[in-house]
């Protein structure tokens, strides 16, 4: 299967299902083929397939096939693009409020409080 | 049946300045002094300020229009921060509502909340950041090469 570079759409539709949460836990503790995935959830293998694949096109979990078994592991990859989209909303108020600091760090203007009208 | 693709982040980020919080709240009520912490931009982040206003009072809306840098990952796009008070008490706590744009499409909307609290002679600055991040969706298309082409550079970094 041909890899694509995750975007920001797909890796957050792909983790807005909690059955493909729950995959992505389950994979945090070690690969495992696409048929024991099945097992936990109570669903078609058909269906794990189809999640299985929703995830290897954004970049979370990697597929390969040896023999018969499909085995699937986690790709940090598409986990950190999200994660990252996200630290940097919070590093862009992070360098804000430092900047907020080196403003308060100047002397004060003499003049006026601002005119606050409530 | 349709899958929720909203996700949804809190933080708290936390400050000490050796200043009293009427200083900090002036630096919240005055659009010079906001402008220069709020949208002026570090050499590392750089960006192009289009527009900038604040009507600093309950009800009262700010806008922040910033024309990203070459730079940066989306260089051109143009982003917008929409925001509105909703609770202003002076020299304690500050209420908004925001919302982000890239060029025309909202990526996200949030509640932020900043508390002030005095110490001896100064504040402790208190930002939590309730914010809701959406997926791609019908109505005025993104730049998807934009985002495409940050995601390749985010890829590239994170694997080298």
């Amino acid at each position: 299967m041909d890899r694509k570079e995750p975007t920001i759409d797909r890796v957050f539709q792909a983790l807005g299902d909690p059955t493909r949460r729950a995959i992505l836990e389950k994979l945090s503790d070690g690969p495992v083929s696409v048929s024991r995935l099945a097992e936990p959830f109570g669903i078609t293998l058909a269906a794990v397939v189809q999640h299985v694949q929703v995830l290897e096109e954004c970049g979370l979990v990697h597929t390969e096939k040896l023999g018969r078994v499909r085995t699937c592991r986690i790709e940090a990859a598409g986990l950190q693009v999200a994660a990252q989209w996200i630290a940097d909303r919070r590093s862009v108020w992070e360098r804000r409020l430092d900047r907020l600091g080196d403003l308060l760090a100047e002397p004060n203007e003499p003049a006026e409080e601002p005119e606050w009208l409530g | 049946m349709a899958e929720p693709t909203v996700i949804h982040n809190t933080f708290v980020l936390e400050r000490s300045y050796p200043v009293k919080p009427e200083r900090v709240f002036a630096a919240f009520a005055d659009t010079a002094k906001k402008r220069r912490w709020f949208i002026e931009s570090d050499d590392d982040h750089a960006h192009t300020v289009e527009h900038y206003e604040m009507d600093f009072r309950v009800g009262g809306k700010e806008t922040a229009r910033v024309r990203l840098g070459p730079g940066t990952p989306v260089a051109g796009l143009a982003c917008t921060n929409d925001i509105t008070y909703l609770e202003i008490v002076p020299d304690r706590r500050i209420v908004f509502v925001s919302t982000m744009s890239i060029e025309d499409r909202c990526i996200s909307a949030s509640l932020g909340t900043f508390e002030l609290l005095p110490t001896g002679n100064g504040t402790d600055l208190i930002f939590t950041h309730q914010a809701a991040f959406f997926e791609g969706s019908d109505g005025p298309a993104m730049r998807k090469e934009g985002w495409e082409s940050m995601f390749a550079r985010l890829t590239a970094e994170l694997a080298g």
